[in-house]
């Protein structure tokens, strides 16, 4: 009991000593421990910038390991990681949301349409081990076309975009399907892949949000440029092999 | 995987999605219409041999209903209610042919869902109607196609590698 006083007249003691100082330094209603989301917010107040940090967030957070896919393997989450670990198809795709925001209405949404559709296309293809010239050569030359076209600010008409990109959405969704397992589950791998390019396509049109501003424009076709060397770097690996 | 499930869900979907491109006076009657096709048909006598129409059927609805959100000049009033009540009919004959009745419950509010979500982000952003339409039809086609592809190319090593 003498123990147990003791203790709490020490916690009365030691309350006694903390209470001034909390009221000389009250804690404001607005804290970051009371709001954290308000306060957090306060520092990305525009749209586009809490836009990119969130698909940024969501492209680079590593998937929870518990359920994934569909009881497969090569389910959704297998489907919808592969997009994202092989950096082809990443700069690919983030490419051509990017393009389509520098060309801007109809072509900023017509191509993220085309390219999931065409990729089907590409994927069933694959499956079905159809003949296609050099896939690895195909989809090094759509990052290097993708890449050169954002570099040099290419405005192309809307038929000729459509027909680029859905030619290049080919290549990648047959290697999507050539890539696919057997024993594994084809509707979720799919539909996991066909979702990450959807997200990828997002990526690259809000990256192009910045294309609003001189600077911007400049930093969006530096961006293009560096995807142009990958696409090269790629290219020569595709034909060395 | 032909799960009744994802493919009622994904039919749910794609009618929240046109009915958020629908006009509003459209927008109730479209819900009824699909909840009671969708409970009609579940319940409705479906013969069993008719899995593979049923699958298929749901997969056109769905590209179709995704599709309506390209329509230049929207959907009309009458043409949501007439695809809801299509999309009803498939999503209650797939669950009744290959899942359990539950699983329309399931699937039925994700068209509410989709259609507030689609409703709000509609006025500010819509381009992610159009890049979400894309998806479903994408889904869509690829599952309509999968069942005729009998061989898979087995376990091949990645293009990078």
């Amino acid at each position: 009991m003498d123990i147990e006083r003791s203790a709490g007249d020490a916690n009365a003691e030691r309350m006694r000593r903390v209470q001034p100082a909390r009221k000389r330094f009250p804690i404001r209603k607005t804290s970051l421990a009371m709001h954290p989301f308000r306060n957090t917010a306060c520092r990305f107040r525009s749209t586009p910038t809490c836009a990119l940090l969130g698909i940024t967030i969501l492209t680079f957070a590593s998937p929870a390991t518990a359920h994934m896919g569909t009881g497969l393997s090569g389910g959704f989450a297998y489907g919808f990681r592969h997009p994202f670990t092989g950096l082809d198809h990443l700069l690919a795709m983030v490419s051509v949301g990017l393009w389509g925001a520098f060309l801007g209405p109809p072509l900023i949404y017509v191509l993220p349409v085309v390219f999931p559709i065409a990729m089907v296309a590409g994927a069933v293809l694959g499956m079905l081990s159809a003949p296609l010239p050099p896939v690895e050569i195909g989809i090094a030359l759509s990052v290097l076309m993708l890449g050169a076209c954002i570099a040099f600010a290419l405005k192309a008409p809307i038929w000729a975009a459509s027909l680029v990109v859905g030619l290049f959405a080919l290549f990648h969704g047959y290697a999507h399907g050539r890539e696919l397992p057997s024993a594994a589950d084809p509707f979720g791998y799919s539909a996991g892949f066909v979702f990450a390019t959807g997200l990828l396509h997002v990526l690259g049109i809000g990256i192009g949000v910045l294309n609003a501003r001189p600077s911007g424009r400049v930093a969006t076709r530096g961006l293009g440029g560096f995807i142009a060397a990958f696409g090269i770097w790629f290219l020569y690996r595709a034909v060395g092999t | 995987m032909r799960s009744a499930f994802v493919a009622a869900l994904m039919l749910c979907a794609a009618t929240g999605l046109a009915l958020a491109v629908a006009p509003r006076s459209a927008r109730i009657p479209g819900l009824v219409a699909l909840a009671l096709a969708s409970t009609g048909a579940v319940f409705a006598p479906v013969p069993s041999g008719w899995t593979d129409a049923v699958f298929l059927g749901c997969w056109i609805g769905v590209a179709a209903n995704a599709a309506t959100v390209h329509l230049r000049r929207g959907l009309r009033a009458r043409w949501a209610v007439a695809l809801s009540l299509n999309a009803g009919a498939w999503a209650g004959a797939v669950v009744a042919l290959a899942g359990s009745r539950f699983e329309l419950l399931e699937a039925l509010p994700c068209t509410l869902a989709l259609l507030a979500t689609a409703s709000i982000a509609g006025r500010r952003l819509p381009i992610t109607l159009k890049v979400v339409s894309s998806w479903l039809i994408a889904v869509a086609l690829l599952a309509a196609i999968l069942p005729f592809v009998s061989v898979t190319p087995g376990y091949l090593p990645d293009h990078l590698e």
